[in-house]
């Protein structure tokens, strides 16, 4: 049985989900920013018809609870709505409630998937290398029907979408490296780099490190964004409160710095889970404090420009959206990309990555990319940076098959060029100097 | 609705376009009001036809049915009192053209207004109604409801930009209505008509070129009384604003407690925008800072850069969100009063407010006298929910003994339907109805919408002020009454300047005995005169005390040059006309509120009905501080009616006594050719 909630930190304080349910006035004012209304324009599809048939669920006025099953499961979780509603209603989090009264039991899968990254690591990095040795040698292709054929469609996409397959994770790097003795920042591996892009991590690490010096790595656990999306909320607070704890046996001093927008976001919002556990909820603030994305440690850094091809940006929800990083991130990439830089139209606009959207919702999700991949291409860029793993990668299939001129690279991949090429510079000057 | 029914629609729709689950009909069954009303199916139909196909159906099956589309409605309009479908025209978004040397854009009605306008933009254009609502609402939604915004004191509201329009009527029929046919003006009764009377699939707007400056003034005022003073001296001045808003205290608090937009604390702000070109609003702005320092100002800012002005209207534009952040529900009611009379309007609500227990942000478009009371409630309260909505309706009421309406720009729907008894006399409401039998004998567009059902409820409730007729109109009208006992034919007759004689067996109802200005409100620029009153000679007088009519030289009788829409351009300035009706009733019609959408545009529709409908008593005219040079246009033709016109002179006329030879053949298309008399002589 999956657990609730029941009380929200929204805009306006703390409140219950149905007082927070209940604050959407029904203006219609989010219908514009809703990504899967703007795509279908269907009502169904729309922040305010999922807000109101939350509240229908918590009233109890649906005959037929298991109709609001569609409407919620297409929510992307991009937040768009709530940074377009005068109350910042809290659509997200309202969905997600919706979706736990809705579905008595988690899928077996997330379940699994969540129980492994909180308890089992180990196997699931052994067995995720056995599957990325099989995806290299091109046998997982054959698993599709297969997949398909046992019900889990959405893992045939999956293996489908993914293009990556590293064979060392990220964690594994970092614990073999060294490491500052009075560490300037942390560093907060999440899923994404740790298992799919380590190149990301390393590229953060080293920019950091050429930024702010010397630093640590956290060799934190999954943040349980994926237990609180798709699995039970308890799961989501063990993993927190391990975070947490081993956050402040690191000194519990900032910044937490993490490189996946949706993970980071998701660590702000730590004091949510602990709503009835006071001096949690309190450790919960002390971190949520201190905790950076990858934007705003770029935003307010003195930057060299990079050597970029046309470069665009692409804003990822739970950044733009979830911490309001918008500017920051745009005042990054103009210093990184200098001239080269183009605005992307719509660049707030969800990609349809979201998490295991894709996978769950192909139709809308393909609508989505597609939509995207338009607006990229009518920029002429080659490159497009952003700054949370699903989008990464979301636009890298929807590239390949829709543009493939173009490729995608986290915010900080452009600025560990910028950072190299600067260095190289620096020293070159240097040895002009010295030769002098 | 049966299994069958939903069957035939599933048919006649692509795969997936009819919704008919339990949550994909509740999310259908509100939209930004309160009324709930949960429809049957969903269509989403994605192309003009498919909405064609689906109204045809419903005719045919007899279900009721909604067209909706942001579902932004503030008053209800949307919501399926009836169950049955909601055609739902969000996917009908396309910008079909923009044609920059006619100015002109054609669209489907699921186009986002913004979407539009950001099309524009790109060729330096723009489209003039901006309700609130713009980043949302769609064009569809915008022509039913007639939609104003800040922009329309000097621009028009949005029938004023509309050129033509194509309709599926309720019979399942296409149609297309444009503001140059001949005949009673049909194009204006479909705008504002809240989809009762068909669907809109597809319309041409008007577009303008982006003016080269703007100009922003803020200014804080002692007193509301100040402020519309301000106002009136603004217009007086020659000066029309682009945009000319108020706010009141308890509004820039409300505010200010939300987000420092460093309003001054005063009992009345006003911003007012200029825009033309670079001269005349740096003319125009040196004349404003000047007036609203004489009349009191304390605290006055000036913006040019866009940021700086968007600085300026940042309190405006946030005041609905602060609002909308002290509860969970926000009442926006939608009163018109006269301009000067808002200082009292505004003193009534406070004394309503206190009544009830409320405390409204008061906002208004105050340049048009449109008042809008933000009221923050929370709708699981029932009892503050009932004192909300009561004193909303006590605020309409006081605006209507005001002289003013019910709504300047959200339109009727459910909300307002009974309070229509304040504004509308028996007969008008009749007249209501009828025409929407006319239209939709089954009443299947969007029923239950607009005006109150018949019989319940006590039918006279008028509260506006009454408005005795001349001598000479009460004779005339004693005349029709006389003719209409005996079914004797009539022809109207004014100064005889474009058609003189009477056919024989007709009797004559001379216009020109009524010819007096019954209401010269210099301060509202509004004028009240009675049809038999010369232009020109009226065109002099007006003149003589420096205000104008924006019309070209026209000769004749006022009522003979609205009758026979002698220029097109006159729907712009017609505010209210009174009307003798072919059985002596008379019908007062519109107002003399610049924005009113109070009920079908009856006023726009008798342009252009050369005296078929009924004879013209008075009307009143907006008028203008500066002349504007117009060229004289041709002389106007008579129309042949189409269906739908004879079928609204059924309405007014079904003896077919006022000018009979309009409708040769008689009213019912089935009927045998009637002996009529013939055409009169031109003159």
């Amino acid at each position: 049985m999956s657990l609730q909630l029941s009380r929200l930190l929204t805009d306006l304080g703390e409140k219950s989900s149905y007082d927070a349910a209940s604050q959407c006035c029904r203006c219609g004012y989010c219908e514009a920013a809703c990504p899967t209304y703007v795509v279908t324009g269907d009502e169904t599809c729309s922040a305010r018809g999922r807000n109101q048939l939350v509240r229908s669920l918590i009233e109890h006025k649906l005959y037929e609870p298991a109709s609001a099953h569609d409407a919620l499961h297409t929510c992307l979780l991009c937040g768009a709505c709530t940074a377009a509603c005068y109350a910042r209603v809290a659509t997200a989090d309202i969905v997600l409630e919706g979706r736990r009264m809705l579905d008595a039991k988690t899928h077996w899968l997330a379940h699994l998937l969540s129980r492994l990254m909180a308890e089992h690591r180990g196997w699931l990095a052994f067995m995720l290398k056995a599957v990325n040795v099989a995806k290299r040698l091109g046998l997982t292709t054959l698993a599709r029907p297969i997949l398909r054929v046992i019900g889990l469609p959405g893992l045939a996409l999956a293996e489908e979408h993914v293009q990556e397959a590293p064979l060392t994770f990220l964690y594994e790097v970092l614990r073999r490296r060294p490491w500052a003795a009075q560490p300037h920042w942390l560093y907060f591996a999440p899923c994404g780099p740790n298992f799919l892009y380590p190149r990301v991590g390393k590229a953060t690490v080293a920019v950091l490190e050429a930024l702010r010096g010397g630093g640590n790595f956290l060799d934190n656990d999954c943040c349980g964004l994926l237990a609180y999306n798709y699995g039970d909320v308890d799961d989501a607070r063990v993993l927190a409160r391990r975070n947490i704890a081993r956050f402040e046996a690191a000194g519990g001093t900032g910044p937490l710095v993490g490189d996946c927008s949706s993970c980071v976001a998701f660590l702000k919002s730590y004091p949510q889970l602990f709503l009835s556990e006071p001096d949690w909820k309190m450790r919960a603030e002390r971190f949520a404090a201190v905790v950076r994305d990858v934007p705003e440690v770029l935003s307010d850094a003195s930057l060299p420009e990079a050597d970029l091809p046309t470069t665009t940006y692409h804003d990822s929800c739970r950044a733009c959206h979830g911490q309001g990083l918008k500017e920051g991130a745009h005042t990054a990439i103009r210093r990184l990309a200098g001239a080269s830089y183009r605005e992307l139209p719509e660049s707030d606009m969800c990609c349809g990555g979201a998490g295991a959207y894709a996978f769950r919702n192909p139709g809308i999700s393909d609508d989505l990319i597609k939509r995207k991949v338009g607006r990229i291409a009518a920029t002429g860029a080659r490159l497009v940076a952003t700054s949370g793993t699903s989008c990464l990668i979301q636009l890298a299939q929807g590239l390949k098959k829709y543009y493939p001129e173009c490729e995608v690279l986290h915010l900080s991949e452009l600025a560990a060029r910028a950072v190299a090429s600067g260095r190289a510079v620096q020293g070159a000057k240097d040895g002009t100097q010295a030769g002098a | 609705m049966t299994k069958q029914d939903i069957a035939l629609l599933r048919g006649s729709l692509p795969f997936g376009a009819l919704l008919t689950g339990e949550a994909q009909l509740v999310v259908y069954s509100y939209d930004g009001a309160s009324a709930r009303g949960r429809p049957e199916a969903v269509a989403l139909p994605g192309s003009a036809d498919e909405v064609r196909r689906t109204v045809a159906l419903c005719c045919q099956r007899r279900i009721p049915y909604v067209a909706r589309g942001a579902g932004t409605n503030l008053s209800g309009g949307s919501v399926p009192l009836r169950g049955g479908v909601v055609i739902s025209l969000a996917r009908l978004n396309r910008i079909l053209a923009v044609d920059t040397a006619t100015l002109m854009a054609v669209v489907e009605p699921g186009v986002v207004n913004l979407k539009l306008q950001e099309e524009l933009e790109r060729t330096g254009h723009y489209y003039a109604p901006d309700p609130s609502s713009f980043r949302v609402s769609t064009i569809g939604g915008n022509i039913a409801e007639n939609a104003g915004g800040p922009r329309c004191l000097k621009y028009g509201v949005t029938t004023d930009h509309v050129l033509a329009l194509e309709a599926v009527m309720p019979d399942g029929t296409l149609e297309r209505f444009s503001g140059e046919d001949a005949g009673p003006e049909l194009m204006s009764l479909m705008v504002g008509s809240e989809g009762t009377l068909g669907v809109v699939i597809k319309a041409w707007l008007r577009i303008l070129p982006q003016p080269a400056a703007v100009r922003t003034v803020l200014a804080g005022f002692p007193s509301v009384e100040a402020a519309v003073r301000c106002v009136s001296a603004v217009i007086a001045a020659g000066v029309v604003p682009r945009a000319l808003e108020a706010l009141d205290r308890v509004t820039v608090e409300t505010v200010e407690a939300y987000r420092r937009a460093g309003y001054p604390a005063t009992e009345a702000v006003l911003l007012i925008e200029m825009d033309g070109t670079l001269e005349s609003v740096a003319r125009e702005t040196a004349a404003v800072e000047r007036l609203v320092s004489e009349h009191g100002a304390s605290e006055v800012r000036l913006a040019q850069r866009a940021e700086d002005r968007e600085r300026l209207w940042e309190g405006r534009r946030g005041a609905y969100a602060a609002c909308a952040r002290l509860a969970p529900n926000v009442l926006v009611e939608d009163g018109v009063v006269p301009r000067d009379r808002l200082p009292e309007a505004v003193r009534r609500i406070r004394e309503i407010s206190a009544r009830h227990g409320i405390k409204p942000a008061l906002l208004f478009h105050a340049g048009d006298g449109n008042i809008h009371p933000n009221i923050s409630y929370d709708e699981r309260d029932l009892e503050e929910t009932g004192r909300v909505k009561a004193a909303g309706q006590d605020i309409l009421r006081a605006c209507v003994e005001l002289g003013g309406s019910l709504s300047g720009e959200h339109g009727i729907g459910t909300e307002k339907r009974e309070a229509m008894r304040w504004l509308h006399s028996i007969r008008v409401l009749r007249l209501f109805r009828d025409l929407k039998g006319a239209f939709d004998p089954v009443g299947l567009a969007n029923p239950d919408k607009m005006f109150p059902d018949e019989g319940g409820g006590a039918e006279d409730g008028l509260v506006r002020p009454e408005r005795p007729l001349s001598a000479q109109a009460r004779l005339l009208v004693e005349k029709v009454k006389a003719y209409a006992g005996q079914r004797r034919p009539m022809v109207v007759v004014g100064s005889g300047s474009r058609w003189k004689g009477v056919p024989p067996d007709c009797a004559e109802l001379l216009t020109t005995g009524m010819n007096a200005i019954l209401d010269w409100d210099k301060g509202n620029f509004t004028i009240t005169v009675e049809a038999g009153v010369l232009a020109r000679s009226l065109r002099t007088e007006l003149a003589s005390q420096g205000f104008y009519l924006r019309w070209p030289d026209l000769g004749g009788t006022l009522g003979g040059i609205l009758a026979s829409k002698a220029w097109s351009g006159l729907r712009q300035d017609v505010l209210g006309l009174r009307l003798i009706l072919p059985d002596g009733a008379v019908a007062d019609l519109g107002g003399k509120v610049v924005k009113n959408v109070a009920g079908y545009d009856l006023p726009r529709l008798v342009l252009g009905s050369w005296g078929t409908l009924g004879v013209i008593a008075d009307v009143t005219f907006r008028l203008h501080s500066s002349a504007r040079d117009i060229p004289a246009c041709g002389e106007p033709k008579p129309f042949a009616a189409g269906i739908w016109q004879k079928r609204v002179k059924q309405v007014f006329d079904p003896g077919n006594l006022m000018n009979p030879w309009f409708h040769p053949t008689g009213l019912s298309p089935s009927s045998p050719k009637g002996s009529r008399p013939p055409f009169p002589e031109r003159a």
